[in-house]
């Protein structure tokens, strides 16, 4: 099966916070910041925990920097890069 | 309305407090604050909000004397509204981690949920106000978690300027009974047991409380307030980062505190056993409105051995593990069940069964990290919040419990403890450790 592109994973990343952990409004966007949308650390691995679950791959959290959770697509930028780490 | 699963934990420890220590299990929130509090209209508000919310002056009870105990939110107008009592003295205390005398009292009073005893307040104006006033709320906890409280004191505020009304609540549906959970019965059954599972593991390193086990004494609690400069709290909060990464620094202050407690253990020359604390996770719907009443927390449960707790990072590196083990195998959840489930069960045996693996031992310690303490709140009824934090409860046994919080970027650490517990040379020895650690 072919990698994702860091465009679906963006979409994926964003449909499980948006639908499983975040309790987000309508203005919630790829762009938004997710310590200010609610993002705790339970959140942050329960959503890993979703990732893994449709990517395959374990994000450490030692690598969870602020920067890297500044949005939806820089997360997915990072789990972009640990999928092609493999 | 019926109480959370947590809520009726918590009241299993508060009937076995009054049972057996002739007191409650009542958590207390501290605001000292600068002159200018309104006393009078602080009186007025917190009567308005009894009327408008019934909730506050609930008798608690099991309808006709079984099922999920419950808010009788109908019957509460036979309820007490929360008290406001007013005390005057010349100066504050000194140095200005001291607090009154009178707050201590407060916790090892008796109130009562079946009566609809669930608030009270208590001021303590210094030269007339003129010199500020210290305000402590004590509730029972079932009316509030941590949280909540903090809620419920910024909602006063926003009152008081008109920003909000006693009849409107900050989360809208929040006096709604609970939505039904998505699992079945049996699959709740099987969380339920998977928790049971779990903790019994702890139970082949059993925990010894500095108090020990739990016995018939009178609940005398004292507290302890350590406050670092911002210089130190600037150390620690950088520390706790790099140690524990930024989304989970309550590890490192959870740390810190296991050790505290570990160098009294050394100095007694006792023997721990395992250090076993539980950790509140807040359940609130992330980045919604967040509820104000009732008890909205799981519990995440961690085990160190004594070998693991001499090195800090060593420390640290354990309860990470831990944590993300237990979050990976949806401990949180189980535990949601496990408590919803022992809702039906008589206090007494509740409280039975949570001590009977660990041999009339619950834990090691409580601990509490709540963050930021009334973020963006800074006045309070017209006078500045100077300081704030929690003062979280514990029973006799185990006998000791460390909250640490943020307020005006300065770390504090509220220690609470059965009087007794820890002679004056532990009292330093711990007070030691705990500064040496926090600033990491």
């Amino acid at each position: 099966m072919p990698a994702p592109t860091i465009e679906e994973l963006t979409a994926t990343v964003f449909a499980i916070l948006r639908d499983e952990v975040l309790s987000a409004g309508s203005d919630f966007s790829v762009r938004s910041n997710l310590i200010d949308a609610g993002l705790d650390s339970l959140a942050v691995t329960q959503l890993m925990l979703s990732i893994e679950e449709s990517t395959g791959v374990w994000v450490d959290e030692s690598l969870l920097t602020p920067e890297n959770l500044e949005s939806a697509e820089t997360l997915a930028a990072l789990v972009h890069e640990r999928i092609a780490e493999g | 309305m019926p109480l959370t699963g947590a809520d009726c934990f918590l009241r299993a420890f508060d009937d076995e407090t009054r049972r057996v220590a002739g007191a409650n299990h009542v958590s207390q929130l501290v605001l000292r604050l600068g002159p200018g509090f309104d006393v009078a209209l602080f009186e007025k508000l917190i009567d308005q909000v009894a009327r408008a919310q019934p909730i506050v002056r609930a008798p608690i009870g099991r309808r006709f004397a079984v099922g999920a105990p419950v808010y009788r939110l109908g019957a509460s107008s036979r309820g007490a509204g929360p008290r406001v009592r007013v005390a005057e003295a010349d100066a504050p205390p000194v140095p200005d981690a001291v607090l009154p005398d009178l707050f201590a009292d407060r916790l090892n009073e008796a109130l009562s949920a079946r009566r609809g005893e669930l608030l009270r307040f208590d001021v303590v104006r210094y030269a007339g106000g003129a010199a500020g006033s210290d305000l402590a709320a004590s509730w029972l906890h079932m009316l509030f978690d941590g949280s909540g409280s903090e809620i419920f004191i910024g909602w006063l505020d926003a009152c008081f300027r008109g920003a909000s009304r006693p009849e409107a609540l900050p989360c809208p549906d929040e006096l709604a009974p609970a939505p039904r959970p998505e699992q079945t019965l049996r699959e709740r059954g099987d969380a339920a047991i998977a928790w049971q599972n779990w903790l019994r593991g702890f139970t082949a390193h059993p925990p010894h409380s500095l108090a020990g086990p739990i016995r018939r004494t009178r609940q005398k609690l004292h507290y302890a307030r350590l406050r670092l400069t911002t210089q130190q709290t600037a150390r620690s909060v950088e520390a706790a980062k790099q140690r524990a990464g930024f989304l989970t620094p309550t590890l490192f202050y959870l740390a810190a505190a296991i050790r505290a407690h570990h160098a009294v253990f050394r100095a007694r020359g006792a023997e721990p056993g395992s250090y076993v604390v539980p950790l509140a996770v807040d359940l609130r719907p992330k980045g919604a409105a967040k509820a104000m009443f009732r008890t909205h927390v799981s519990l995440v449960w961690f085990q160190a051995l004594p070998g693991q707790v001499d090195d800090l990072d060593c420390l640290i590196a354990t309860l990470k593990e831990q944590r993300l083990a237990a979050v990976k195998a949806g401990q949180v959840e189980n535990a949601v069940a496990a408590m919803d489930f022992a809702r039906f069960a008589p206090n007494r045996l509740y409280s039975h069964l949570s001590r009977r693996g660990f041999r009339g031992e619950l834990c090691s310690f409580f601990f509490a990290f709540t963050g930021d303490f009334l973020a963006g709140v800074d006045h309070f009824l017209g006078a500045e919040i100077r300081d704030g934090f929690h003062v979280a409860p514990v029973p006799p046994s185990p006998g000791s419990c460390v909250a640490v919080s943020l307020r005006g970027g300065r770390l504090g650490a509220t220690h609470t403890y059965q009087h007794g517990v820890f002679s004056a040379r532990e009292h330093e020895v711990f007070r030691a450790q705990l500064e040496r650690d926090l600033e990491g």
